[in-house]
């Protein structure tokens, strides 16, 4: 399965909440209305901005769906080589 | 088949988007008055703040239209249609037929009535709608001096982002409101407290006026109006497609004329969370209408369900609306917290459901609120 690494930038995120409608299971808002990032709805690590996780071809589409439909793009999502899937460059 | 989208901002060109997704044959127009490739509205606070460049406000490239076989036509608007012959007249006098119609053109930005005999400089008031409404307070905001005076008119989400602009930098503000309190429509007396603190707290001067006769100086100024939107219907007149606050529909996004939908800021549709046919002029949901509307173009029977929200921040408090936030379609209001706490959540409910709050202060709220209107539960099992 193909891993991603997510990343939220927090100094452009303002809790539009988009992402969390769409892919909740890796998206949720913490108190400061930041969305952080979970591996499947746990957070194994304490809570973060940026997270490594296995996904299926699905979850994936899911989750780069999830980081386009942000209004700041504060989302960045990488593939396993570094690659910035999102936003495209 | 044709599927024609007007309006190229962001639920025309969600719903274009997809479209081509689920159907890589159909023929795709869109219209966008704009000359430019979609950008996100969101960012433009970002980029007048000089926090990103201006071209990261783009969502999609010139060449994607081409790319994806999207007919692109900038620089128009339609001011003709013809639900029989099903074809419109576009501002350039060009007649474009169509097989199922998208109506995605948002709002006009409303503009104050004032008296220039008074000194305003027109050049000195700055709207916040458009990349050039933007690039014009840029230019404003690059000739700023040391006595440069931030004045704003409205209190709503267009009048923060002035508020936490001029504060950027630096630049001394008074806000001018018609009642003693933002969203006087929504908030109640103790959110409309904790707002004007934290403003009073920021030093920016607020000044009640129920007038357009602002008494302005005319000193260097920046005047930023943010006072609402409103739709244009006067293309649409003789259709018979109903309109009310916004352009009706039912929970499929379909107005009531056949093969003709609408999405977005523009919408007055059926919301099944709510249950209430209501107008929802934020992000979310105008992308996510047009993400739904293309499937029901494309004949899939689905009413369109969302709890949709907006954030923003004032001087760094969060204001959050959630779901159906006019007080006048509200049977009960049930308010927590309190400007001596730091935050204060209104609920809404109406049959015995939460159906919106708004959040001010007290972030954490957010998520079981969003999931109590979204489950529908009832009043007693939220509130306890």
């Amino acid at each position: 399965m193909p891993k991603l690494t997510i990343k939220v930038d927090p100094d452009l995120c303002i809790g539009a909440a988009s992402c969390v409608t769409i892919a909740p299971e890796t998206f949720q808002l913490n108190d400061e209305n930041k969305a952080y990032v979970l591996d499947h709805g746990t957070e194994p690590t304490p809570r973060t901005y940026e997270r490594v996780i296995e996904v299926t071809e699905d979850e994936k589409e899911n989750i780069i769906l999830g980081a386009q439909s942000c209004p700041t793009l504060a989302i960045f999502i990488y593939d396993e080589q570094g690659k910035q899937l999102f936003p495209e460059q | 088949m044709h599927y024609l989208i007007i309006g190229g901002g962001i639920a025309g060109t969600t719903a274009t988007e997809e479209l081509r997704k689920l159907n890589t044959n159909a023929d795709i127009t869109i219209i966008s008055e704009e000359e430019h490739p979609v950008y996100s509205r969101v960012l433009l606070p970002h980029y007048v703040k000089e926090k990103i460049p201006r071209e990261r406000v783009f969502l999609k490239k010139e060449t994607w239209y081409a790319e994806k076989n999207i007919e692109w036509m900038t620089g128009v608007i339609c001011d003709y249609l013809d639900v029989r012959n099903k074809f419109v007249r576009l501002s350039n006098g060009r007649e474009v037929e169509y097989d199922k119609l998208l109506i995605a053109t948002g709002g006009e930005v409303r503009t104050a009535p004032f008296d220039f005999a008074q000194g305003i400089n027109e050049r000195q008031i700055s709207y916040f709608r458009t990349l050039a409404d933007s690039d014009h307070l840029v230019t404003l905001l690059s000739e700023r001096d040391a006595s440069t005076q931030g004045y704003v008119i409205g209190g709503g989400f267009i009048a923060c982002e002035y508020i936490n602009i001029f504060a950027h930098f630096g630049i001394p503000t008074t806000v001018m409101l018609r009642s003693d309190r933002f969203w006087s429509r929504v908030f109640d007396e103790e959110t409309g407290r904790l707002v004007n603190q934290r403003l009073l707290n920021g030093n920016v001067e607020i000044k009640k006026s129920q007038t357009t006769n602002y008494q302005l100086p005319t000193t260097p100024s920046i005047l930023g109006i943010g006072i609402g939107i409103i739709p244009d219907f006067s293309w649409l007149r003789d259709t018979g497609i109903k309109t009310n606050i916004g352009i009706l529909a039912n929970e499929y996004l379909e107005t009531n004329i056949p093969d003709v939908y609408t999405a977005g800021d523009i919408s007055e549709f059926q919301d099944v969370v709510v249950n209430r046919q209501v107008n929802i002029g934020n992000w979310m949901n105008a992308q996510m209408q047009g993400r739904h509307v293309a499937k029901v173009m494309l004949g899939e029977r689905e009413p369109f369900k969302l709890v949709s929200s907006y954030a923003t921040n004032v001087l760094g408090l969060e204001i959050i609306f959630v779901g159906d936030t006019d007080r006048s379609a509200a049977e009960e209001i049930v308010v927590r917290g309190s400007v001596l706490d730091g935050g204060v959540t209104q609920l809404f409910l109406r049959n015995q459901k939460l159906v919106g709050a708004t959040i001010v202060g007290r972030n954490s709220d957010r998520q079981p609120i969003t999931a109590a209107i979204r489950d529908q539960v009832d009043k007693s099992d939220f509130l306890g």
